[in-house]
């Protein structure tokens, strides 16, 4: 009697998972799996074959490359606009914090366009810059500035909720004791901030990794040049190399899933704290 | 996982580091419309990098980016670095000239006026023909379903639409109206619309639609090619024969550059670089080298732009008033 009860808890414990299993499988998981499938299809051979062809190895480095560069910039970036927008008062101080947070709302295509028309050889800066040999569209810079913009919010959305509910008792006894405002934030804020700084750059690495609409305006598509992984993958699937097109974008999702699986680590040690 | 991080930091940098930098090659942009990327990519490139390589002992590293030759074009508008572009239409190429990225002058220095190869507009279908289609007018009927690449951005598109009309207009006792006719009766039937004939490929190939129509080269079965291509070819009684057209564009190009790409440009005229393009299905400028593909189809009564007044002309009178202000207002798209 009790093994069946505790057969039957089990049973009604395990459904909702199931339940969501079942949701999940045509939304998500299937075409997530397709991708593996069509990556593995010419054998494992092949998949390595087409993951070391220079295109692919520059694609991938580029990719790492300018991610970590996104992180580097938005972690500092996002965690001054964080603070400002957390511990300053000023007028139009919500209105700022929106528009901040546009990016994320905004088509990416539309970055990479209104970015063009602004630095491009077009463009407002673009033509300033021209005569001095100038010209970030279409070279990495471009696609930084691109990745940079298109991330920005998630920094801070990581940042500003942990320095809004941060205790102001510690900063004022720093000030107390004849601190000023950047000896506080170093030695009583940014110890507070380490989780979320972490969380807030994987996120921010994760989603540089494979942004697209922006980087297809602004890059020019350049193979070996300017040619990001996620622009290889569309090149491939364009010009029918499905297999190759997969084989890179199972590496890819690799790549995210150790991310977030970190970034679900920290958050996790970040809220038992 | 410190030193994971650290061997993936140290692969990822590896070949900017100082010990990696050798001599720098010379670099040669050119951008191309869609169906050129594995001929260019793979043969062309190769093939003039090794031929460069022997007559001077210089390194020449070829970078491409292909898309639909609209695409290309705008493109080039925003002002890549592209040095050397080839698109599928005239029209693209005047949009350039338009926008001030081109003169008029760069073409004159050209063989056969920049034209550097061609190829049939073709209609395919699934394998046994199931729906029976052997003409343009076949694709009127009610119940097909066509893949058609999008004339916004597709050069190929603007090519189909042209071939359409002139294959009715060109039957024999053919009426004034039958062009227009057999466009409303094929845009009828467009199912999808892919933004490059390689991208309208793909979608027919992941079992989309019964009919698409497009270069033949684009769907020639290949040598190489793992698994043939599960689609028959079918030539239309009459066609367009389209015309590529390679685009100079000075102002990317540095002095030192210069010889390096006058020597890439007189390679695609060259009797190697023709033999290339036959061989991956392109028909070649030169009438004798064509024998050299046995795939090649035949065509009755096959016509270029110029029958229909040049790209110019035809681009008013077919394309837009026709087909833009005429057909596709008529089925409200």
């Amino acid at each position: 009697m009790k093994q069946i009860r505790t057969i039957q808890h089990k049973i009604s414990s395990w459904l909702p998972a199931g339940f969501l299993l079942l949701v999940m499988l045509p939304l998500i998981l299937l075409p997530l799996a397709s991708v593996f499938i069509y990556a593995f299809k010419g054998g494992l051979g092949n998949l390595v074959l087409s993951l070391t062809t220079d295109d692919v190895l520059f694609a991938i480095r580029f990719s790492l490359i300018i991610a970590f560069a996104t992180a580097l910039v938005n972690a500092a970036l996002g965690t001054y606009a964080a603070y400002v927008l957390s511990k300053t008062r000023f007028p139009g101080r919500t209105q700022l914090g929106i528009i901040l947070n546009l990016p994320v709302a905004i088509p990416n295509v539309v970055v990479g366009t209104s970015l063009l028309l602004l630095w491009g050889p077009i463009g407002l800066f673009g033509q300033a810059l021209e005569p001095m040999g100038l010209q970030p569209m279409f070279t990495p810079v471009g696609v930084l500035l691109a990745h940079i913009f298109v991330t920005f919010p998630y920094m801070l959305g990581t940042i500003k909720p942990v320095l809004d509910d941060l205790e102001t008792t510690y900063e004022e006894a720093a000030y107390t004791m004849g601190a000023n405002r950047l000896q506080t934030f170093f030695h009583v804020v940014l110890p507070a901030l380490k989780s979320g700084l972490l969380t807030g750059s994987l996120l921010t690495f994760a989603h540089s990794l494979g942004e697209f609409g922006a980087t297809i305006m602004v890059s020019g598509n350049l193979r070996l040049r300017t040619q990001t992984a996620p622009l290889y993958i569309f090149s491939q699937f364009e010009a029918g190399n499905i297999q190759a097109a997969n084989s890179v974008a199972a590496l890819l999702s690799l790549i995210s899933f150790v991310l977030f699986s970190i970034i679900i680590y920290f958050a996790a040690r970040n809220s038992r704290k | 996982m410190v030193f994971a991080a650290m061997g993936l930091i140290v692969w990822t940098v590896w070949p900017w580091l100082p010990s990696q930098k050798s001599s720098k090659p010379q670099t040669l942009v050119l951008y191309g419309f869609a169906i050129l990327q594995d001929v260019i990519a793979k043969e062309i490139f190769p093939a003039f990098q090794k031929k460069w390589h022997k007559e001077t002992g210089r390194r020449v590293e070829l970078v491409g980016s292909f898309a639909g030759s609209g695409t290309v074009t705008n493109q080039l508008i925003m002002g890549v670095p592209a040095q050397l572009a080839i698109l599928s239409t005239e029209l693209d190429v005047k949009r350039l000239q338009k926008a001030g990225v081109v003169g008029t002058e760069f073409r004159k220095k050209l063989p056969c006026q920049g034209i550097v190869n061609g190829t049939p507009f073709v209609i395919v279908v699934r394998p046994g023909n199931p729906k029976n289609i052997h003409d343009f007018s076949d694709l009127t009927r009610p119940g097909i379903r066509i893949v058609h690449p999008d004339p916004l951005t597709s050069g190929a598109a603007n090519w189909s639409i042209v071939a359409e009309y002139g294959a009715a207009l060109r039957r024999p006792g053919a009426t004034v109206g039958a062009g227009k006719n057999l466009l409303r009766g094929i845009w009828q039937n467009v199912a999808v619309q892919a933004g490059s004939a390689r991208a309208a490929r793909t979608q027919f190939e992941q079992g989309f639609g019964d009919a698409l129509i497009t270069y033949e080269q684009d769907v020639l079965p290949q040598d190489k090619a793992a698994s043939p291509r599960k689609l028959e070819i079918i030539y239309p009684r009459s066609t367009i024969f389209s015309e590529h057209t390679l685009v100079v564009i000075n102002k990317h190009i540095a002095k030192e550059e210069r010889q390096m790409i006058q020597s890439f440009v007189d390679f695609l005229w060259s009797e190697e670089g023709q033999r290339i393009f036959v061989k991956n299905g392109f028909r070649s400028v030169d009438q004798r080298l064509n024998a050299g593909n046995r795939k090649f189809g035949h065509v009755e009564d096959l016509f270029t732009i110029k029958d229909f007044g040049g790209w110019d002309k035809a681009k008013k009178d077919i394309i837009d008033q026709i087909w833009k202000t005429g057909v596709l207002k008529e089925l409200k798209r």
